[in-house]
């Protein structure tokens, strides 16, 4: 995709900006400080080499020093009058200060002291434009439940520091079915849709990539062992089951189609009284979960043969609970 | 110059010349001095082309502003302010703006990631490269649901929103009409803060169970202020118990580590529980809570409190009656 004109006109005037403090920056150092390929980077320099004031003759141009440009280094020589860094717009000032709201209020995050002067500071840096991001407020009220934040915490500071480090990690985890393993895991990436935090990473054990959630982390130990290199697809940025093992239809409530969009499942099939959501799941236990979460709001639910063991066992759990006063009635 | 001027060329040259301009300029010196506009073509196509970059510098956040002067009639002239055009002194360190660089690539989807991007880019022309624990790793956060851009522009505007909301403790999904004041993060969940127009009251709205699309009235159409009792956060959430509460839980031995997590005391059961361990849960959202312990069937038994044994009941009946005839259909 061609980059929209805004993000390189922005790219531009702050390499301006940033070369008029220094001389002879590396291609390399550019490319890295701007998040570009290198080859982008001498074409903005080309670009900003034939840019200045109308007339457009040599003393109006913006200058490099082309002996340092064939060197793959760059100096620029003639800012004119172009080195000022540029503010930002009240549309950018809200996306990166909320996005940065949004960071240090996922458990473990906030405790980072770099994210919470980040933020001042920019705030303080997009001056009125920092207005708007005040229609967004995230309250770190106390945590209902803090125990589990702070064992969240403490998983997610052991997987950051081993995904900083490449090096593998040992899991005690729960999977949906409550069947608790050990693993070692190469950590590839974490990943939070916003409620919850996932480790994505290559499990030997599966040999295979799993999403492990990190509310199910019992313990996360550190190995000291390198992580091994994996030839994987590029995350998704999305938390879904690596491969559907199992194709499931449920009948839900009208009310519950947030089900197919959270999970990636299809509405087959709908009326007034029911949506039928097609949905590829990773097993039965995690089937389970979800149709047990959603209680009365599940109608049906194919294969039949899953349905039934699902019904065993909620049958089973009921027999703890005493019968209620209309049932021992009726 | 060349004959093929990419956009973002003509703007960079549009920026040097408002900047350098003594006076002002009038679209007619920009259409015949400043590079890329003499390739416009009719006059049409250059007013459309002319339009459309003033959009972009104001996106960007340049202070272009318009002037008229008394001799030339009501030729409108423009030039760059540029007393408004400098980013405040900011001084970020490495950390911080490793910090910055993951808040910027956290967004999903275009509406807030690219103008994100463009903030990290101005502040790198004023920073040192990026260092840090968490430059070295990807952290992602899909938008908190498709819900969060309508409702933040609706904030913007002060218009009223209409959305199908389902409630946690009540059956039916039903419609509302709210006046959106905040978007609103508590304990891992965004919520939208507003005035809810059929109840008369103030109502925190969870996001993730708004079911389709947001619609937006027309900008303005807001009234009510927003007090001060919810900028301290007493506004409850919609369908929610609203007060925090602790649960006691028997567990099976060595089951439901997932819950376990989660207890702020374990003691050894005798009697009926006896080989059983019990538990104190903090309570937040008695549904989340009641989804979660359903999910581990006949490993968990509620005790207390009775409306959160009742909503676990109320989903193992559920389950338990899916063994029946009824299917899904289509």
């Amino acid at each position: 995709m061609a980059e929209p004109t805004s993000t390189r006109l922005a790219r531009l005037l702050a390499m301006v900006a940033y070369l008029a403090e220094r001389d002879d920056v590396p291609v390399a150092e550019l490319a890295e400080h701007f998040g570009v390929p290198q080859a982008q980077i001498m074409k903005d320099v080309d670009t900003l080499w034939v840019s200045g004031t109308p007339g457009y003759q040599p003393d109006d141009l913006l200058d490099f020093s082309a002996d340092s440009y064939d060197a793959q280094r760059i100096t620029l020589t003639n800012a004119r009058g172009m080195d000022r860094p540029l503010r930002l717009g009240p549309g950018e000032a809200v996306a990166l200060i909320v996005a940065l709201r949004a960071l240090a209020n996922l458990p473990g995050m906030g405790a980072d002291p770099a994210v919470a002067s980040a933020l001042a500071k920019l705030t303080a840096a997009a001056g009125d434009a920092a207005q708007a991001a005040d229609a967004v407020a995230l309250e770190r009220a106390d945590a209902v439940d803090a125990p589990l934040e702070d064992h969240l915490a403490r998983v997610l500071a052991v997987a950051r520091a081993a995904l900083a480090a490449r090096e593998r990690v040992h899991l005690r985890y729960t999977a949906a079915s409550d069947a608790t393993t050990e693993r070692d895991v190469d950590p590839l990436e974490l990943l939070s849709d916003g409620e919850s935090w996932f480790l994505r990473g290559w499990c030997l054990l599966a040999d295979g990539v799993r999403h492990f959630r990190l509310d199910r982390v019992g313990e996360i130990t550190r190995t000291g062992v390198a992580a091994a290199a994996h030839e994987v697809a590029p995350g998704t940025g999305r938390v879904r089951p690596e491969s559907g093992a199992l194709s499931a239809r449920l009948a839900l409530t009208p009310r519950s189609r947030w089900v197919a969009e959270r999970f990636g499942g299809e509405v087959v099939a709908e009326d007034d009284a029911r949506i039928v959501v097609a949905l590829d799941v990773a097993d039965e236990a995690w089937l389970a979960r979800l149709v047990l979460d959603l209680g009365p709001d599940v109608l049906g639910l194919e294969p039949a043969d899953v349905a039934a063991a699902i019904a065993g066992r909620a049958s089973a759990a009921l027999t703890a609970y005493p019968l209620t006063a209309d049932e021992e009635v009726g | 110059m060349s004959t093929t001027v990419t956009p973002a060329e003509r703007l960079l040259d549009l920026v040097i010349a408002l900047t350098h301009t003594e006076h002002r300029m009038t679209k007619a010196d920009v259409r015949r001095h400043v590079n890329g506009y003499s390739h416009a073509g009719n006059d049409d196509a250059f007013e459309r082309m002319f339009e459309r970059d003033k959009v972009t510098l104001r996106e960007l956040g340049i202070p272009l502003v318009t002037l008229t002067d008394d001799a030339h009639g009501d030729d409108i002239g423009y030039r760059i302010d540029l007393d408004g055009y400098d980013l405040p002194h900011v001084d970020l360190t490495p950390a911080e703006i490793g910090v910055l660089s993951v808040a910027a690539q956290v967004w999903d989807g275009e509406h807030l990631d690219l103008p994100a991007r463009r903030a990290l880019t101005k502040l790198r022309a004023v920073s040192p490269a990026a260092s840090g624990e968490l430059s070295g790793h990807v952290l992602r956060i899909p938008p908190p649901s498709a819900t969060f851009d309508p409702l933040l522009s609706a904030i913007a505007d002060r218009a009223v929103v209409t959305f199908t909301y389902r409630a946690a403790t009540s059956r039916a999904a039903s419609q509302r009409r709210v006046e959106p004041w905040r978007l609103v993060v508590r304990d891992g969940a965004w919520y939208v803060l507003g005035h809810d127009l059929v109840r008369d009251a103030e109502r925190l709205f969870r996001l993730t169970r708004i079911t389709g699309a947001v619609r937006v009235g027309a900008a303005g159409s807001a009234v009510h202020p927003r007090s001060a009792a919810t900028d301290e956060g007493a506004a409850s959430v919609d369908g929610a118990s609203g007060t925090t509460s602790t649960a006691r839980v028997a567990v099976r031995p060595e089951r439901a580590a997932q819950v376990r997590l989660r207890a702020t005391s374990v003691t050894t059961g005798d009697g009926r529980w006896a080989g059983w361990d019990l538990l104190a849960l903090p309570v937040g959202d008695v549904e989340d809570l009641a989804g979660l312990l359903a999910g581990h069937t006949d490993a968990v038994v509620v005790l207390d409190p009775p409306h959160l044994r009742d909503a676990v009941v109320s989903r193992l009946r559920a389950a338990a009656a899916l063994a029946g005839p009824e299917a899904p259909r289509g």
